[in-house]
């Protein structure tokens, strides 16, 4: 271990109020004198700004730049934000912590609670939104039940003949169209939906305007009929409404082909329809109480549905016709006893049923519908 | 008086101010206590007075207290003018005042450090601030006295170490720090 040189002898250690004298000599002193007279001078100045000036300008400079390295270091001890409270946690006692249970479990049941609101109202303001968009006189009510019976597709409403409603109204959820009342009760509704096999709605693919009859099936489908094979229908045209039937309003939304079947030989195409609504969980829906007029369909409307038709049955007869005519040759050609040309005509009855049948504009179905 | 004024000591205090500008920077507005943070430039300018002292330690708080202030949301010059007065009676000596030993340097700091931080909420409160006293004493000043007085312990076991000499094997032994208090009184 060094040792410590030896102190000269005769040479006493100065004290350090002497060193003070003689190093600072004032200097410092008045250096630091003049620094503080900057400061407060400064500090006048700052606090005198009101709406900005040279000081808080420099301020606002110094900040700006340092941000960057303010929002790193935010970053780097993002983790360890939460020490703090460890200590906290650590040392609550019994009752502190099954007071937290408790309030944890209320806020819970509170938060499932407005989750559950949230929804209802998003659901409210969609249709509240459709009601804009289509300008519709409805009233809104909420689903209460679903069917009763394992046949049907309804659902039961909570308002009924009290709040306006009548047998006949359309009810449609944000999505579009999903039903129309069937029985009304002072205080409930029922809706026989879409997809039930006793619905039909006049509609229409909306791209092309093909006119036709929206049908429940027994699968929970929807079948689209009485759309001829010569007019192009592809998977994914929307269908809406016609307002042919005149319990719709025109161009509401119905939903989307999904399969489009053209069997050889067929007058119509057959065509599935899967719905926009959301059938299974209905909640809110809007019952349609009136049509302004410009939802209801025209006269001329209906005459360019009629002409349509005619001219798809006529292109049928001629068809059939046709075919009649080469079934007499062959009848010639062949030796025939009595039973034969029953036979025959009996076909031939048959065929102009079947002509007879293809026939059901979609205007006369509207019949079904109404 | 400086003894020793090689390149590597001014190094050092750069490196050291660099560090506590970080520091303050990064470190202070995500580490609290109440209402109280680490005050960085009261640290730098104590460390500076109490190992250099002089007109430079005076000049040294004088522009730490005043970046404190740009960095803050306070007026300038407050924290400036306390730093400015502090390092000017720290460094009234001008001799590395870590050499006396670490409790001394505690100390001196500590009741420089404390006065200034009561001295600036004081002055923020008079401002309006806040209107309660207590409220300064007990959630502003003492907080943040105690977060500044603990960050400060390591800068000064680093720098009484260092003015002793005692970075090597020699480490803990007062005599190398003793010997260079001789060395300067003998060059008075």
């Amino acid at each position: 271990m060094p040792t410590l040189p030896s102190m000269p002898s005769g040479h006493s250690r100065p004290s350090t109020s002497k060193l003070m004298r003689k190093e600072t000599g004032g200097g410092s002193g008045l250096l630091a004198m003049v620094l503080v007279i900057v400061s407060l001078v400064l500090f006048t100045f700052n606090v005198g700004e009101t709406n900005g000036g040279p000081l808080t300008a420099v301020s606002g400079v110094v900040q700006t730049i340092v941000a960057p390295l303010r929002l790193a270091g935010a970053g780097i001890l993002a983790p360890f934000a939460g020490m703090s409270n460890v200590m906290r946690n650590l040392t609550a006692d019994e009752k502190t912590l099954t007071e937290l249970i408790e309030e944890n479990e209320r806020l819970q049941a509170r938060n499932v609670e407005l989750e559950e609101a949230e929804v209802t109202a998003r659901q409210l303001q969609e249709l509240l939104d459709l009601r804009s968009t289509y300008n519709l006189q409805s009233s809104a009510a909420h689903v209460i039940a679903g069917a009763t019976d394992s046949w049907s597709a309804t659902v039961t409403l909570d308002k009924g003949t009290s709040s306006g409603f009548v047998v006949g109204m359309p009810v449609t959820d944000s999505s579009g169209a999903v039903g129309q009342i069937i029985a009304c009760s002072a205080t409930t509704s029922t809706v026989r939906l879409l997809t039930d096999e006793a619905s039909s709605v006049a509609a229409m693919i909306q791209s092309t305007r093909a006119q036709g009859m929206l049908e429940g099936t027994p699968d929970a489908a929807m079948r689209l009929s009485f759309i001829r094979t010569d007019q192009t229908v592809n998977v994914g045209d929307i269908v809406v409404t016609s307002g042919l039937g005149g319990v719709f309003p025109k161009g509401l939304p119905l939903g989307k082909v999904s399969v489009v079947d053209r069997s050889p030989g067929s007058t119509y195409y057959s065509i599935t329809v899967e719905p926009f609504a959301r059938i299974d969980n209905l909640e809110e829906v809007l019952v349609i109480t009136s049509l302004t007029e410009e939802q209801q369909v025209t006269a001329e409307d209906i005459e360019q549905s009629d002409a349509a038709d005619m001219e798809a049955a006529s292109g049928e007869v001629e068809k059939v016709e046709e075919s009649s005519k080469s079934n007499e040759v062959e009848e010639d050609t062949e030796t025939t006893d009595a039973d034969d040309e029953e036979g025959s005509s009996s076909k031939k009855d048959e065929e102009d049923e079947e002509i007879e049948g293809a026939y059901v504009s979609p205007y006369s179905a509207r019949r079904k519908e109404d | 008086m400086q003894v020793k004024d090689t390149n590597k000591s001014r190094r050092s205090h750069i490196a050291l101010a660099l560090g506590c500008f970080l520091l303050q920077v990064m470190l202070s507005p995500n580490v609290g206590m109440g209402y109280g943070r680490i005050n960085f430039a009261l640290i730098y300018a104590g460390v500076y007075a109490l190992a250099v002292g002089g007109r430079q330690a005076v000049i040294t708080g004088f522009l730490s207290g005043l970046l404190y202030d740009a960095l803050t949301v306070g007026p300038l010059g407050v924290m400036g003018c306390l730093l400015t007065v502090m390092s000017l009676a720290l460094g009234l000596e001008e001799r590395n005042r870590f050499s006396d030993g670490f409790v001394s340097a505690l100390s001196a700091f500590g009741v420089g450090s404390f006065v200034v931080l009561v001295l600036y909420h004081v002055a923020l409160s008079m401002l309006g601030d806040s209107s309660s006293l207590v409220d300064v004493l007990f959630m502003r000043v003492l907080p943040s006295f105690a977060l500044t007085f603990v960050c400060f312990l390591p800068f000064a076991y680093y720098q009484v170490r260092k003015s002793m000499g005692l970075r090597g094997k020699h480490a803990g032994s007062k005599s190398a720090g003793l010997r260079e208090n001789y060395y300067d009184i003998r060059n008075l």
